[in-house]
């Protein structure tokens, strides 16, 4: 909503400066978005009369103007075609600086010297575009600045206004707020209406067939109009608040519902057929052509204006064309109704079609002001457009909408507010902004019963109303308080304080977290060769997405990471280390909402360490992010996991992926990517992914740490190296090992893999070091000996294994 | 015989001075001190002086001795240190190479602030409570006095999922759903992601937000002020400006924009605050009663306020990113700078 200040100061008397409404009016919940100063470092753009005007000797469409300042004659070369001598025009002098930074020089015009430029409306900044230079009304002063000699100095706000507030989608209606912090008379405008001797009841009719959706509609009949330009100072205030100037009609339409947010219709009168307005709910299917040309089909909850034989307005929306006004009529039915503002937003919604009427009607307007609009347009188009305004007014209003009462406590203001506040401060407060209050005497703790005008159809509870006080109170004025409120711990969730564990496992080792959107096109899945039946197929479909690529929820992480992975080369970023822990969303039958569950992907591609002259330069490979979920299940302390070799993940290399579980819940997947996933997605490099169901780490997650004594005695360390089959797993030596009984036993670790030289085709040899402590002394020799064996014997059995 | 060990002293001084090695002072020491040595040739050659020169010589011999000991000890010494000094000399460093490195993990810059809030909320008491991002229309919608029709859905362009299922337009259902779990005393954030549909330099389809809500016996808006004014001043610092204006949400009553002084600009003007020196970055409200009554609580009995804000926009102000379309690029020179 755009307001002048100029406009403004017509309604209400304040002297504020400009600055200060700005901020005023943000505080009182009007937020100001913008401020425009019009005709700011303009004052050299000055009134000047063309002395004389010839054509340029070189140029078909230039002319050469002699003008006059009132002190010097100066010679300006001009482009326009619409000027003659004697027309007083804007010159903007030497050195003025036109809105858009552009700067006026004098200069030489095909051998001609211009010394400064006429101006044309849209360079001053008044209007987006024109026409020709701007000719200014005759009589005005020489050599005074233009926007001075207007009187359009100004300055122009724009409003961004909350929905709630249609009471100030009007000038009046911020006036009114003005009045309120000022403490000034609201001033409407008094319009004196003329009638002529023509009855408007022998000319035309109007009947309601629908008022549960048009609870009022007013009309008067204007004649003998001459439709033609708007006088200068119309023009201009339309434009001030962004509005462009089409004919004196209309334009006067425009002006009253700017002025008094009430929107108008004019109907050509002669266009209507039988002469008489019906306004009735639409015939489903019904076609009908709006104002922009575009052909409408109607439903039946759509309401419309019909002449005798059928619709010539969308109510409170858009005019039609066949009762457009055109610079052949002469009479016409204007309109001023009240519509409900459901049925306005329901038909705009369907059709697409939002004006500044229906912006209005949609929100609620004020039933009251119907007749105040029509008579003020009414007599301007007397005036302006030379009219005749028939006898009587037609005003169809069945059913009176009465205004609501509502009661305000001071009791509730103060403990909502936490500011004490007495019925008084209530009552001046509301009373300013033309609330009517009456104390209820026979209720003691300071009730107020407030009736509620039709220009604040938001003002519904006594809440409503509280706000309202704390409003003109202003919230600076409010006390800033702690609450009193009870205290409870409030630790952090556990699945959330492990969700942070997991992250910051990840960045521990050296992964940078990524957060991509959320949708994704399954398209993408056959890129990762998922197959046709993976449940990660089906998934959660928007209705209505912005693109094609964000048209489902990911069921996977696993593809927007690759991209990631992707793009990040592009830039040369080739040592990456990536992840991210973000939610899946996964239809379930029977359920209303998906199932919505937290994975960690990760992916790892180049170099194991960061480039460096003493770094290692050795690529990252499976290992380097076997260790990291390690790692993390170490962090979470899940033990008894196995890694199986075994999967169904496609979009891994089939050698070197794996599954991790524990029993039998799976914990997720790694492994290199598979070379044709690689292709796919033009990484240049192989890249290591990981990607695990974090709702299962969580669950499995071990909370409790135990305590376990330190032993004071030495350890002893043995080594030894198994010849196996070479196509027995690691794991698999470790769980024969470990199911050896040995109390003294501390820790076996697999310290060497080896195959080669020395060890026999279809062997590898297993390098484990045992360590053996006891808490209460000193193991022997000859003990652990006994002990070592023990391992031996039991890698012979079972595996067959051999010592080297 | 003093001569001589005179003579012989000063020569084994002179020779052990010139010893340029340990080995050499070595070779100097065995032949003054040595089993054929000088000093103990002389010694031996004692018995051929009378007995009572004997100790005389004796003791004079022994002096002799002994002054060369301490002087190869302390050649030897001064050697030992000279190699040593030499040795570092040649094992210096160039210092300003880079050292050995691992590599560096990173949150990201969404979280990292998510996280700060959290902390300052949890230090006045909020507990972190949390909602499914896929939520139906009631808990988004109308349950929060958003009813169908109403001219508050434009403000939240939706994406829809079926007519009653929506990708969640803010984090505000987390409020129904913990009210319809907990009875008050409550006190809670929720952060999370939420959806518009909106894609432009500055709206994103896909954003973070983080709501708060505290629900109590006589909770007053003065009481929103001084959790939102204390908020403001741990994450910004004490020498930011707040001011609370009134502002719409269909869910409270009166409702407040909180306004920060711009951290920018420092409150002159400038292009981030749009010349006003002022910057939105919350909104906030008395829970309406509306709202109370869709979870059943007596809005006669208990009050309350919540509030809302974009963590990507409290993130850009933070450090002063222009872009909001890089928090979802993922480029590592972006997320390496947090």
């Amino acid at each position: 909503m755009k307001v002048t200040l100029n406009w403004l100061k017509d309604y209400v008397d304040f002297d504020l400066t400009a600055d200060d409404l700005s901020h005023r009016l943000t505080m009182v919940g009007l937020e100001v978005d913008a401020m425009e100063r019009l005709g700011e470092g303009l004052d050299s753009v000055i009134v000047a009369r063309l002395a004389d005007v010839q054509q340029h000797p070189d140029a078909d469409r230039l002319t050469i103007c002699k003008v006059e300042t009132g002190s010097v004659t100066q010679q300006v070369v001009c482009g326009a075609q619409n000027h003659k001598t004697g027309d007083l025009v804007a010159l903007a002098q030497v050195g003025t600086v036109l809105p858009g930074n552009f700067k006026i020089k004098k200069s030489k015009i095909r051998g001609q010297e211009s010394c400064g430029m006429l101006c044309s409306v849209s360079e001053l900044g008044l209007a987006d575009e024109s026409d020709g230079i701007l000719i200014l009304p005759p009589g005005l002063p020489l050599g005074q600045p233009v926007f001075k000699a207007l009187g359009l100095k100004d300055v122009m706000y724009e409003i961004g206004l909350t929905p709630n507030r249609s009471d100030c989608l009007s000038i009046v209606g911020v006036a009114r707020e003005i009045s309120a912090m000022v403490g000034a008379t609201l001033q409407l405008p008094e319009p004196v209406i003329t009638e002529s001797d023509s009855l408007v009841t022998q000319k035309t009719s109007v009947t309601i067939e629908d008022a549960d959706l048009c609870p009022r509609y007013a009309a008067r009949l204007i004649e003998n109009v001459k439709i033609g330009p708007s006088p200068e100072w119309l023009a201009r205030r339309l434009e001030s608040v962004g509005m462009r100037s089409i004919n004196n009609v209309v334009d006067i339409t425009n002006f009253v519902m700017m002025e008094l947010g009430q929107p108008l219709h004019a109907f050509d009168f002669n266009l209507l057929r039988e002469h008489r307005i019906q306004v009735r709910r639409a015939h489903d299917g019904d076609q009908f052509t709006t104002l922009d040309g575009q052909i409408r089909t109607l439903m039946e909850s759509d309401l419309v204006i019909c002449d005798g034989v059928g619709p010539v307005a969308l109510a409170g929306i858009m005019g039609g064309g066949n009762s457009e006004i055109s610079p052949e009529t002469t009479d016409i039915l204007l309109e001023s109704a009240y519509f409900k503002p459901s049925t306005i937003r329901r038909t705009g919604k369907r059709l697409g079609l939002h004006t500044e009427s229906s912006h209005r009607f949609e929100r609620g307007t004020d039933v009251d002001m119907v007749p105040l609009a029509l008579d003020r347009a009414a007599a301007l188009i007397a005036v302006l457009a030379d009219g005749a305004i028939a006898r009587g007014v037609i005003d169809v209003y069945p059913e009176v909408l009465t205004r609501r009462l509502v009661t305000i406590t001071a009791s509730r203001t103060s403990q909502v507010l936490g500011l004490e506040v007495d019925a008084d401060d209530i009552r001046n407060k509301l009373n300013s902004i033309d609330l009517k209050c009456k104390l209820l005497i026979d209720r003691r703790d300071g009730a107020i019963s407030v009736e509620i005008p039709n220009f604040r159809p938001d003002l519904e509870r006594e809440i409503d109303l509280i706000e309202e006080v704390a409003r003109l109170i202003g919230y600076d004025h409010i006390p800033v308080t702690m609450p009193a409120s009870t205290l409870t711990c409030q630790q952090l969730p556990g699945h959330l304080s492990l969700e942070r564990q997991v992250r910051e496992c990840m960045v521990h080792a050296g992964y940078a977290e990524v957060i991509n959107y959320s949708f994704f096109n399954p398209e993408c899945l056959d890129k990762i060769r998922l197959s046709a039946e993976d449940l990660r197929r089906q998934n959660v479909q928007i209705l209505n997405p912005l693109t094609e690529e964000q048209g489902s929820m990911r069921t996977t992480l696993v593809p927007s990471l690759l991209e990631n992975a992707v793009r990040n080369q592009a830039y040369r970023s080739e040592d990456l280390a990536l992840f991210e822990l973000r939610p899946v969303f996964q239809p379930e039958d029977g359920a209303e909402l998906p199932r919505e569950s937290l994975r960690l992907t990760a992916v790892l591609c180049g170099r194991r360490e960061p480039q460096g002259w003493a770094q290692s330069a050795e690529k990252a490979d499976f290992f380097d992010m076997k260790g990291v979920v390690e790692q993390l299940l170490t962090q979470l302390r899940i033990s008894n996991v196995s890694w199986q070799a075994e999967h169904d993940e496609s979009f891994y290399h089939p050698g070197k992926s794996c599954a991790v579980y524990q029993g039998a819940r799976l914990l997720g997947t790694l492994g290199e990517l598979h070379p044709e996933v690689l292709h796919d997605f033009d990484l240049g490099q192989s890249a290591i992914l990981c990607d695990l169901d974090v709702e299962a780490l969580i669950e499995l997650s071990c909370a409790t740490v135990k305590f376990q004594p330190l032993s004071r005695f030495p350890d002893v360390q043995r080594d030894s190296a198994f010849l196996v089959d070479a196509d027995v797993p690691a794991q698999r030596a470790l769980a024969v090992l470990g199911q050896v009984k040995i109390n003294d036993l501390e820790s076996i670790e697999l310290f060497d893999v080896y195959c080669g030289e020395g060890v026999p085709a279809g062997k590898k040899s297993l390098a484990i070091r045992a360590c053996y402590r006891a808490m209460d002394r000193t193991l022997t020799d000859e003990l652990i000996q006994n002990l070592h064996g023990k391992l031996i014997k039991a890698m012979e059995k079972e595996l067959g294994a051999e010592l080297r | 015989m003093k001569d001589k060990l005179n003579k012989i002293e000063e020569a084994a001084l002179q020779s052990a001075s010139v010893a340029a090695s340990e080995a050499e002072l070595q070779q100097v020491r065995a032949r003054y001190l040595g089993r054929k040595g000088e000093i103990t040739a002389v010694m031996k050659g004692m018995g051929q002086l009378s007995p009572e020169e004997r100790p005389l010589a004796g003791a004079l011999a022994n002096q002799v001795k002994d002054r060369l000991e301490a002087a190869f000890a302390e050649r030897q010494e001064s050697l030992r240190q000279e190699l040593m000094q030499q040795k570092l000399a040649n094992e210096c460093l160039d210092v300003t190479l880079p050292g050995r490195r691992r590599r560096r993990g990173y949150k990201h810059p969404i979280t990292q602030v998510t996280e700060e809030i959290i902390e300052i909320f949890a230090a006045l008491g909020f507990g972190v409570a949390e909602g499914p991002e896929i939520e139906r229309d009631f808990y988004n919608f109308e349950a929060l006095n958003i009813p169908k029709d109403h001219p508050a859905r434009d403000m939240q362009d939706t994406f829809y999922v079926s007519e009653d299922v929506v990708l969640r337009t803010h984090t505000s259902p987390v409020q129904i759903r913990t009210m319809l779990k907990q009875k008050p005393p409550v006190r809670v954030v929720a952060p999370g992601t939420v959806y518009r549909r909106d894609s432009d330099i500055t709206h994103s389809p896909m954003f973070h937000q983080i709501e708060g809500f505290l629900v109590d016996r006589q909770v007053t808006f003065g009481d929103l002020k001084g959790i939102l004014t204390t908020f403001v001043t741990e994450f910004f610092g004490k020498n930011v400006d707040v001011r609370f204006r009134p502002s719409f949400f269909p869910f409270t009553e009166p409702s407040a924009e909180v306004d920060i002084q711009c951290v920018i600009c420092g409150g002159t003007g400038c292009r981030v605050c749009g010349q006003s020196g002022w910057l939105e970055i919350l909104g906030s409200g008395m829970i309406d009663p509306e709202v109370f009554k869709s979870v059943d609580y007596d809005p006669e009995l208990y009050t309350g306020f919540a509030f809302g804000l974009g963590i990507e926009r409290i993130a850009m102000l933070k450090y002063g990113v222009n872009d909001l379309r890089l928090f979802f690029e993922n480029d590592l020179r972006f997320l390496k700078q947090f």
